[in-house]
């Protein structure tokens, strides 16, 4: 295996990215992720807050720390994974990181990985999701992109400038990627808009270094309040009015997720 | 195979190493610094956790080739008060985390000399310690210049 | 001089009959209260060591030339090696030896659970030794596993004799009872997930094997890897000085100790086989689940007058069946008592004792029924465990039981019970719930230790224990030094060697001080003694007027007062050596140990989530040698406790009988953040029938209550019966809902 660093976006030629490493490590280990060359992409990316952006090599414990970081977003770096994952693990590295779906992480031929089973939706899956989980019933595992979705947060990559939600995409038979990013794209910064106001509410079944059973972010942004959710789906969430949990599709053992969605929707919006 | 540079505890090692290993297997089995433990090699428990510059940060999912920044290992803090605080509170039972939970916490005070009961279970939160020693740490940090 | 007797030893909760070689002169207990050492504070000796990682731990043992292994584990949950060809792993790059199906012990050619070792590899890395693992041609016949213990049972596929007991007329005094609670009570399957994973490292020099090993009992290891290889006992050293937990999984050497000793002697070199963490998820061993259905009669004053489960182990593949019935039989006084245990053999991993086996499960399900049985009879919950309180075990007298002080000390936290619920809002509910328990802990024999004093006065006790992490180390130095009449820093304990000291019992079971404790005080008595001779003859007085204090050599009159040191300096070369015994138990009694949790949650009766807030324990264990280690082993064992009841689950894939929760992401073990305000108090009576000391272990009594106590909280807060474990938020809204039922139908919400 080669290890590149190279010092400009012009430089960039195939491999496989590495910034914090958090994801890319344990996967290139698990034989889930393969490579031959990885890149170090650290000196390319941009790091930092400045005004309204953010440059998607910021780390989450930077993020967690920076008083002018709207509140839900500061809020999910907080509540996200353990202290030493947030000093190594960067915002566009959050927003990229795969299901916990165990069947998923063990390797079992499921849809994600090409098959033709969702091996969840049958069998153990009380942590998976209650929207769109036909297809593949994992959930999405960040808190950080569910706060960015509902803060209405744009994406600039070295391609292209869109939307965070046009970022994801829910898998089907065509395609198995959770995401529209193309081979060799980069993930550069992020944009927010003025937020009046915003708070992120997530429940764990264990204080702290957990990932999110059901992650709310709730954002008024120029008057009107968006809300997306954490571990619902296999994307972020965003939900589209307040009847939105009502055509939730829970499988038998995640029913109990939508109870506790409608609580924290409703307090999230309290909040707002 | 390639070559590399650490720079452990002040000291500067140059080691020949494969793309891949990790910084807790290049400590333990080429530079001989076995105080820093591997217990999941996967970035969950924080056994592993050295400083880099000073930041906790997980060696086990840290290549070593991609390191450019100070290490600081267990050896490296060996003189710090919180070993004594930690001894004194007794907040050791099989000690396996318990280097991981004084580098961590040697991160935490010299960020914060005076941290509140709040602030040392938002940081250490990452430490696993299956034996419990949890409330005992919390002593040592809260004492750890008595 | 010497007697062979015979003598029952218990060892988690399973009794055999040992044979005993006991000196006479046994020693007068200790008075009451904290001593000059013993029953005073002492940070740990070994702390320093383990705190900045200069301690050695089979993980960091690195011998010249040590190859590593790795294993070939089953994926199925069961299923026949019809053919197996190593010869594709010989042939990879670093690879030096592979072995198969009956090359080693644990290495199965019909392997029942996922995980279940099947062929090792060892290589010169062990990313080698995993490629060539992968690379081993299995052909595999893939058979029909059974997962589900009721299915098990319906098979009668047990892996022992169903367990039966009855004592007086149950069906009677059922029929005659004035209240009746039934209940269906489930825990889970918990893993121990020791931070160091289970491991052994072999080296054969000459006829000599040497096995440094992450282990529970060097000398168990040692006669368990001596018979298997048919080699004398003294041809296997065991080395453990520091290992990093065990819980319980680590009584024994493991597959991974026989794959590294055939490895070894295969290749001429060092062999390390280390679990990975995925691997310890699945295959180390863990607590089994249990299915208890229940049944408890009373009187409407509150007499319990009949008891009555049946229990289903899910044991696994193998492993003992525990007495999860134990709690039911033993803690309270009920003439009337029938249970039957199952123990179901499904194709899942192995139970291995985890802390309190049996009891911890038992004590769940139990103490939830007697809980609702006091909501039943609206009698306070504390009351009715005081109204039924056992004085004896079931005829046969305690060597001594203070669970009614523990009661008394619980008083002042249950009063709290009132401004604790007043904090209730609309949507987090407060409330208090209690649980008592019943446990081993006496120990027994053999144990044995030495002690060694030097020219200088200072005295090493050497004995082939181990310390895992429990902090017994510090309390035999204690133990040491309060009976020579030193300092305690005069006293080094050398322990963790079969070659370097006596035998020494396993470190389970709680056995550790009540085991090896008694025989270091008689060890340093021996020791005392001569030195009280030697004095005698250099100052020409009696032994009886001489004693040694704080150090130093005294005669009653004050006209003698040396320093241990000057007084032995001219032994130079010299030693004065004792040696001491564990001697036998009690005859006819139970030795037993007691206690009582109290404990304070908030439920959030719209998300389900539940908060631990404050536990407060009060424990019965006899004399307390180290109260600074004491409390750490009961803070230690509710937050596992806590662990157990809110978040801690294995899953396995009901269509494969594959584990799911490999790693630790999924399986969630209490963080710092997770902790409860614990506070911790002790009875410290010695059981003045139970040895020199007095003294039982406080390992595993913290565990056993927590659970309960927090469900009895839950109930106390809500209303609702939780009646599975762990307690996740899917249960407490189950439990919410069934209870907003029971309400809209008119029974009364409980309390």
């Amino acid at each position: 295996m080669e290890l590149l660093r190279p010092s400009s976006v012009a430089e960039l030629d195939g491999g496989l990215p590495i910034h914090g490493g958090t994801e890319v490590v344990p996967l290139l280990r698990d034989g889930i992720l393969h490579a031959d060359k990885l890149v170090d992409v650290r000196g390319i990316v941009p790091s930092g807050v400045r005004g309204d952006r953010i440059g998607a090599g910021t780390t989450l414990a930077e993020l967690e720390a920076d008083a002018t970081v709207p509140e839900a977003l500061r809020e999910a770096c907080r509540l996200a994974a353990s202290p030493q994952l947030r000093n190594m693990g960067s915002v566009g590295g959050n927003l990229l990181q795969s299901t916990r779906c165990w069947y998923w992480r063990l390797k079992y031929p499921c849809r994600l990985h090409g098959g033709d089973r969702c091996h969840a939706r049958e069998g153990e899956h009380r942590e998976h999701a209650i929207f769109a989980n036909d297809f593949c019933a994992s959930a999405h595992p960040s808190d950080v992109a569910a706060a960015l979705l509902a803060l209405d947060a744009r994406l600039h990559t070295t391609r292209r400038e869109l939307p965070l939600a046009d970022l994801y995409r829910l898998p089907n038979e065509a395609s198995r990627e959770l995401t529209t990013l193309e081979p060799g794209e980069l993930l550069l910064e992020l944009a927010l808009p003025a937020v009046e106001s915003s708070v992120y509410l997530k429940a764990m079944d264990r204080q702290r270094w957990s990932f999110p059973q059901v992650g709310v972010a709730a954002a008024r942004v120029a008057g009107e309040v968006r809300v997306a959710l954490a571990g619902v789906a296999p994307v972020p969430w965003l939900l589209d009015g307040p009847g939105a949990l009502d055509a939730a599709t829970p499988l038998p053992r995640t029913a109990w997720k939508v109870d506790v969605a409608r609580a924290l929707v409703r307090r999230a919006l309290d909040r707002v | 195979m390639p070559e590399l540079t650490l720079t452990v505890n002040e000291h500067r090692y140059d080691l020949t190493a494969p793309i891949g290993m990790s910084l807790a297997q290049a400590l333990r089995e080429i530079v001989g610094l076995t105080g820093t433990k591997i217990a999941c090699n996967e970035g969950h428990c924080g056994a592993c956790t050295v400083q880099i510059d000073g930041v906790p940060t997980l060696s086990c999912i840290t290549l070593a080739h991609n390191v450019s920044g100070k290490v600081t290992t267990i050896e490296g803090l060996r003189d710090h008060p919180l070993v004594d605080a930690f001894v004194r509170a007794d907040a050791v039972q099989c000690g396996f985390c318990t280097p991981g939970q004084v580098v961590s916490a040697a991160a935490l005070v010299a960020a914060s000399p005076s941290p509140t009961i709040d602030e040392i279970r938002h940081q250490m939160a990452g430490n696993i310690c299956r034996c419990g020693t949890y409330p005992r740490i919390e002593e040592a940090i809260l004492h750890w210049r008595d | 001089m010497a007697r062979l007797i015979r003598t029952e030893k218990e060892v988690e909760g399973r009794f055999e009959e040992v044979w005993l070689v006991v000196e006479e002169d046994p020693l007068t207990q200790w008075p009451d209260g904290p001593l000059t050492v013993v029953g005073r504070e002492a940070t740990r000796q070994d702390a320093p060591a383990r705190v900045r990682g200069e301690a050695r731990y089979t993980a960091d043992v690195q011998l010249p030339g040590m190859l590593h292994a790795a294993v070939l584990r089953s994926p199925h949950a069961y299923a026949r090696v019809k053919k197996i060809d190593l010869a594709p792993a010989l042939a990879l790059p670093g690879v030096h030896a592979a072995i198969g199906p009956g090359d080693a012990k644990g290495l199965e050619d019909e392997p029942g659970f996922n995980g279940a070792a099947v062929a090792a590899v060892a290589a010169d890395t062990f990313a080698q030794a995993r490629r060539a693992v992968e690379a081993i041609a299995v052909e595999w016949e893939e058979l029909e596993p059974v997962l589900d213990p009721d299915e098990a049972v319906r098979r009668e596929q047990f892996t022992a004799p169903s367990s039966r007991y009855e004592r007086g007329n149950y069906e009677q005094a059922l029929a005659s009872a004035d209240v009746v609670i039934e209940g269906t009570y489930r825990t889970s399957v918990v893993l121990h997930n020791s931070m160091e994973t289970h491991q052994a490292v072999c080296e054969w020099v000459g006829d000599i094997l040497n096995v440094y090993i992450s282990t529970q009992y060097i000398w168990g290891v040692r006669s368990a890897v001596a018979a298997e290889l048919g080699i004398p006992g003294d041809k296997v050293r065991v080395v453990c000085e520091f290992m990093g937990g065990g819980f319980g999984s680590k009584n024994d050497p493991g597959e991974y100790t026989f794959i590294a000793a055939e490895l070894a002697k295969r290749t001429g070199r060092p062999v390390r086989c280390a679990l990975t963490r995925r691997e310890e998820n699945t295959a180390a061993g863990n607590r089994n689940r249990t299915i208890q259905r229940l049944t408890v009669g009373a009187r409407s004053d509150g007499t319990i007058v009949a008891l009555g489960g049946e229990f289903v182990n899910g044991v696994g593949w193998s492993g003992w069946s525990a007495m999860t019935e134990g709690p039911m039989q033993m803690l309270y006084s009920c003439d009337n008592v029938r249970t039957v245990r199952h123990g179901a053999k499904i194709n899942l991993p192995p139970m291995k004792a985890f802390r309190a086996p049996g009891f911890v499960e038992g004590t769940f399900g139990l103490e939830c029924l007697i809980d609702e049985l006091a909501a039943k009879l609206e009698l306070d919950p504390l009351e009715l465990r005081r109204r039924n309180y056992a004085d004896s075990n079931d005829g046969k007298p305690y060597s001594s039981k203070n669970l009614m002080e523990c009661y008394e000390l619980a008083q002042k936290h249950w009063e709290r019970r009132d401004e604790v619920r007043a904090r209730s809002t609309d949507t987090v509910k407060h409330g208090v719930g209690m649980a008592s328990q019943i446990w081993y802990g006496g120990g027994g024999p053999p144990s044995y230790a030495w002690t060694r004093v030097g020219s200088d006065g200072r005295i090493t006790v050497v004995t082939a224990m181990q310390d895992i992490g429990t902090g017994t180390r510090t309390a035999m130095a204690q133990i040491a030094a309060e009976e020579l009449g030193v300092p305690l820093d005069r006293v080094e304990v050398v322990l963790g060697d079969s070659a370097r000291g006596p035998y020494a019992t396993l470190s389970a079971g709680s056995s550790t001080t009540p085991s090896v404790g008694p025989a270091v005080r008689a060890a340093a008595a021996d020791a005392k003694r001569q030195i009280i001779e030697i004095a005698a003859q250099r100052y020409d007085l009696e032994e009886r007027v001489l004693d040694i204090k704080d150090g130093v050599v005294v005669s009653q009159d004050g006209n003698v007062s040396t320093q241990l040191a000057d007084l032995l300096e001219i032994l130079e070369n010299s030693q004065i050596l004792g040696k001491g015994g564990r001697g036998p138990n009690p005859t006819g009694m139970s030795v037993l140990t007691f206690g009582v949790q109290v404990v304070e949650v908030a439920v959030d009766i719209e998300t389900g989530e539940v908060r631990v807030e404050r536990v407060a324990a009060a424990h019965d264990v006899g004399r307390i040698v180290n109260p600074l280690g004491a409390r750490s082993q009961v803070e230690g064992g509710i937050i596992q406790g806590v662990g157990h009841t809110l978040s801690e689950q294995r899953l396995h894939d009901p269509e494969t009988g594959r584990i799911l929760t490999t790693s630790l992401d999924a399986y969630r073990m209490p963080t710092i953040a997770d902790v409860p305000e614990i506070v911790c108090e002790f009875v410290d009576k010695p059981d003045e029938h139970l040895t020199n000391l007095g003294s039982k272990g406080i390992g595993e009594p913290p565990i056993i209550p927590l659970a309960a106590a927090v469900a009895n909280a839950i109930r106390d807060a809500t209303g609702a019966d939780v009646h599975e474990l762990p307690i996740t938020r899917e249960e407490m809204l189950r439990a919410l809902g069934a209870a907003k039922q029971k309400e809209r139908r008119g029974a009364p919400a409980a309390v």
